[in-house]
Parts: structure tokens; sequence; C-alpha cells
């Protein structure tokens, strides 16, 4: 196993006319990883990822997959890599079988049980031989990630491939994730504008915003915050009343009334008995304290300084 | 490449469209051919010799009575030494068999064009407005290499539709006239000499000179296709040019710039008739511009194909 990255932008950017899209992008992702692009819709997300794949040609900058060029070594690139770009667009007048030998034409060495293989790996082995037209969204979800698969890519890309999956068919495609590079040391690529869900699916996140790369942090970073404050719910008789009295104390960072009524202070832990106590000292009764959790939502929102989300 | 052909034919011949359009071919072929056939039926009476006989009538007729200039009294004396060498020789003429209806079917050519357009107008565009081109160029085959297996495979389909015209056309007026002429060779004069020549290689050599101008055609509409990505308007764009381009010519033609226009020079039958569109045109003359426009037509394809980004 190398140590090279799988795939590697340097310096990425993309101009249409005046318009910087894409500004000044790099990252790496290693092997095995499972990579999540964040940003609002209309961050760059889908372009940067056309651009990975050769579909849009970028102004400046490389993109390197397995060490070859993208833009100059396209075929030697572009053979390491399976993509869903956006929704799995079939042909919807062929069977989804006719579909998987259409794609496993198009690169050498993709047998007739490597077809079977992928088919069966995506539990679509009763439907194959209907046409795509017949689908649900679910099944040409799935035939999408056997396409994506039959050449036994190194680097699969999906482009927020659980637009328009129901609960079920999102587990199922992150359990698919986890299982490949688990076992087939795959590396992964996805966008999405959805939080939580990358949240559920990914190693490291990398969020954009207006064509920037704003920061790539690992999931952890989101879910746990910093170490020493952490935000508190209270629930408390009359909230106005008693913030009033909390937000002079000394270690409070943040303290404000949620929408449900409840008290949520961002303080360190050790300040909590002390806000309790202070509470009590007004005869304010108190019903229940409970430490909440940071949603990669929170995590997002303080890294783009609260720019809007998708 | 070869795979990149069978998977073009694939998504053409797997889809239930392109067998409407073959069998609307078959089907025009055997109208138009009953037609025909029920129209000569009436006209024909005594038989091939005493028409003959009544045509070299005419033709003398016409050389005596009509002070015709040099170059028709030779096609008038043509015409009779032709008619001469049937009697004599005791072969029939092609009225009343089955070739009459095949050869008048090649006319039908027209409608291979129309049906070639409407596949060539869709294959590029098709891809797009589906999706479907995203995970196609995201293969280890350059854009170049697809793009030229789609046009290979939209001219494969318009063979397909010649040979339907072919084999539908034999068959039909072998029905109606019966498939007892099928050996008759076509009498005709070449540089002054009488030559027999054989009826079916004379038929192709028909259906390739048309040929020329559907390729040109469905070149066009493939041209449409792959720079606006839109098939309603490469098909509609198209079958408009390819019915507005005579118009077009009689509007044209007393500029002489008119002999460059593609049209001008897609017909190349009229240097076998010996009237070209415009006096100094030569059969090399309009080689030429073909070969301009088909290369210039490719080309931008290629380039918009390759060189624009994907956002569909």
């Amino acid at each position: 196993m190398s140590s090279e990255p799988v795939i590697s932008l340097q310096n990425v950017t993309k101009r249409v006319g005046r318009k910087t899209i894409i500004d000044n992008l790099t990252f790496d992702v290693p092997q095995g990883e499972i990579f999540g692009f964040l940003g609002p819709n209309g961050a760059g997300k889908t372009t940067t990822i056309r651009m990975i794949v050769g579909l849009i040609a970028m102004t400046n900058g490389q993109i390197l997959i397995k060490g070859k060029n993208i833009k100059t070594e396209f075929e030697q690139a572009i053979r390491h890599v399976g993509a869903i770009v956006e929704n799995p667009e079939m042909y919807k007048y062929l069977t989804g079988y006719h579909n998987l030998i259409h794609y496993a034409r198009m690169v050498p060495g993709v047998t007739k049980e490597r077809i079977d293989e992928v088919v069966s790996l995506v539990k679509l082995e009763n439907r194959i031989h209907e046409k795509v037209r017949k689908y649900s969204l679910g099944m040409r979800q799935r035939l999408g990630v056997a396409q994506a698969l039959l050449h036994r890519p190194s680097l699969l890309i999906l482009d927020e491939p659980t637009n328009g999956l129901d609960p079920e068919g999102i587990r199922e495609l992150r359990d698919y994730l986890r299982y490949l590079t688990r076992t087939e040391g795959i590396t992964v690529v996805v966008s999405s504008h959805l939080l939580s869900e990358m949240e559920l699916m990914c190693d490291r996140v990398a969020i954009l915003q207006r064509g920037k790369l704003i920061d790539v942090k690992p999931i952890e970073y989101f879910t746990k915050g910093s170490d020493t404050f952490q935000t508190y719910r209270i629930e408390a008789q009359m909230p106005e009343q008693a913030i009033k009295g909390i937000r002079q104390m000394a270690g409070v960072q943040e303290i404000k009334i949620s929408e449900d009524g409840l008290i949520e202070v961002t303080t360190e832990r050790e300040q909590i008995p002390d806000i309790l106590e202070e509470l009590m000292r007004n005869h304010i009764r108190i019903y229940g304290v409970q430490m909440v959790r940071r949603s990669l939502e929170d995590g997002f929102l303080e890294l783009t300084g609260g720019g809007q989300i998708g | 490449m070869v795979n990149l052909v069978l998977n073009e034919n694939m998504k053409i011949f797997r889809r239930a469209r392109t067998w409407i359009l073959i069998a609307l071919m078959a089907a025009f072929v055997i109208f138009g051919n009953f037609v025909m056939w029920n129209e000569n039926k009436s006209a024909q009476g005594e038989g091939w010799q005493t028409e003959l006989t009544q045509q070299k009538e005419m033709w003398n007729d016409r050389l005596k009575n009509s002070s015709p200039d040099d170059e028709s009294q030779t096609y008038y004396k043509e015409q009779i030494e032709v008619i001469d060498y049937h009697l004599e020789h005791n072969i029939r003429s092609e009225q009343g068999t089955m070739w009459n209806g095949i050869n008048e079917s090649a006319g039908l050519g027209i409608l291979i064009t129309i049906f070639t357009i409407i596949i060539a107008g869709d294959i590029v565009a098709a891809e797009f407005a589906t999706g479907t081109i995203k995970l196609l160029l995201i293969r280890p085959a350059n854009r170049l290499k697809i793009l030229l297996s789609k046009y290979i495979a939209m001219l494969l389909f318009g063979l397909v539709l010649l040979f339907t015209l072919f084999v539908v056309s034999v068959l039909m007026n072998g029905i109606l006239y019966g498939f007892k002429d099928i050996g008759l060779p076509l009498v005709s004069m070449i540089n002054g000499h009488i030559v027999e020549q054989n009826m079916v290689l004379n038929l192709w050599k028909t259906y390739m000179l048309n040929g020329i101008a559907t390729v040109m055609y469905v070149t066009i509409a493939f041209m449409i296709s792959s720079v606006f990505r839109s098939s309603a308007m490469s098909i509609g764009f198209s079958i408009g040019i390819l019915f507005a381009g005579n118009i077009l010519l009689e509007a044209l033609h007393r500029y002489e710039w008119s002999k460059y226009l593609l049209f001008a020079n897609t017909d190349l039958t009229q240097y076998l008739d010996g009237r070209p569109f415009q006096d100094g045109m030569t059969l090399s003359f309009s080689i030429g511009v073909l070969v301009v426009y088909f290369l210039a037509f490719n080309l931008i394809s290629w380039l918009m194909f390759t060189r624009r980004d994907v956002t569909a």
C-alpha cells in the first residue's frame, strides 16, 4: 500500500467568463477514506466533481488520480474512477443488464462473471432483466452503484447520492460504502448538502463555500466540538427571568432561550453546579439538565461564520 | 472502437422507435410500389415490342419535325439505337417488369434521409437530454472515439434502411410483376457503344449517388445534434433545409456564387444528364465542394463535442 493519495487536487480553479466558480482548491484524499464534500447548493460541489471526472475542464491547476493527470492522461486516470454524477441516469429503454453491458464494453477486462457479481452485490438479481423504465428510484440508484463498481475502481465518486432516496435507501447506500472501503480498500469521495448524512458516512469533510475551500476537518471535529465549552439545556420555570441572573456569571460563553422554551447555555462543565445554585437561589424551579451533542450543523455554521446552508 | 459501435447499435436497435421507422420504410415501399403497379397496369397494352416501336416513332418524329440542337439530336439518335438493340436481340424493355418498379423505388430514398436524420438528431442530443452523457464520458474512451462511434452507428442505420428499401422493393415488385425478368440486363449507350449492364449493379450505383445527398444531410443533423444538444432543433432544421434547399437554389440561381451552396452540389446526377446547376460546374468541382462541407461539418461536431464542458 503506497502512501500516495488516491486523488489529489492542486490549485484547481474554474472560471467562466469573469466569474470564479471554483477558487484555488487543494486537497488530497488517502486510500480507504470516505471523504465528504459539503457545502450549500451552488457552492461548487458538482462543478468540482465534474472536474475530477473530466466532464468540465479546469481553468487552472491539476487533478491527479493515482498519479495520473485527468487532463493529459484522461484514459489512464479515469480507469480508476467509478462515479455517479448527480442522479444515476440510465438508458430507460434498455434493461438493467444491458445498461451494465454497455458500460462493461467500455472498459477492458470486465467479464460476464463480474457483471453478475456486481448485480448480486447490489441485490438486483431478480429485476436485472427488466427495463430500467420500470425501476423505482432506489433500484436505479443501486444500478448506478453497480455501473460505478463494474471495473473495480480504486476511487468511487458520488455526487449527491442520496438525492431522492428514502431513508431505507440512504441506509443501504451507507452500508455499501462502509463495506467497500473495508473489504476492497476503495476510496470514496461523496458530496452532499445534507449535514446529517455526512455525519454518518464520512471520515473527513471538506467544507466548500462560494467556490472556496473553507476547511478540511475530521468528522469528530464537528460532532465533539471543543474540549472545554459545551452547550447544556436546562428546563426551568420562567426562563426569561432565569437567564438574567446567569448571563452575568463568569465562564458563561453564550446563553439564550431555545424555541421550545429551554435555556441553552454554553459554558464549561465546572460552571454547571454554580449555575444551578444561582437559579435555585432565585427560587426558580429546575426540571432537568442535559448536555447537547454538537451536530455537524453547528460545526459547519461555526466554520462558515453562520453562512447559509442548503 | 468496435465495442463503442456495438454500444451505439444496441442503443439504436433496442428501441421500439427504431423498428417503427424501419417498418414505416417497408410500408411506404410496399404502398408506393402497389400504387405505381396499379397505374402502369392500366397504361400497358399490347406488349413491349409494340410499345418500343411506338417510342421509336416518337423519337423519329422529334428528330424530323422539331429541328433540335446537336446535343438533343445525338440523344434522340441514341435512344433509337437502344430501342433497335432491344428489338433485334429480343431483350424486353424495363417497362412492365419488376425492374421498372424497383428502379422507381430508388426515389423513396428521401425517406432514408428523413429517418436517418431522426436518428442522427437524437444520437448525441438525447444523451445530454437524459443526462446519460455523464456516465458515458467518464469511461476510458476519449470523446472523439465516442463521437465517431455514434457517427458510424448512425450511418449503419441508414444502410439498414437502404437494405430494407432494396429487399422490400425487389420482393414487392417480384410479387406484383412476377420474378421472371429478374435477370433482365440494362441496355444503354455509353460513349457511343451499346452495352448491357447488370440491373442490380446499376441500381446500387443509383443508390450510392443518392446516398451522397443523404450522407450530407444526416451529417448536418449530427452536427446540430452535437453543437446545440437538442434533438428537436436538429431534426427540424435538417428536414427543413432538406426541403427548402431546392427552393433556395431557385431563388439564388441568378447569383454565380450559388454554385458553392451545398444543395447545388448534392445531386451528382446533374452531370450524368449533362445539365449542371450553373454553367462551368464540373463533377470534380462538386465533389470538391462536398468534401469541404463534409469536413467542415464533422470538424464542427468534433470541436463542439470534445471541447465543451458537460453541464447537463
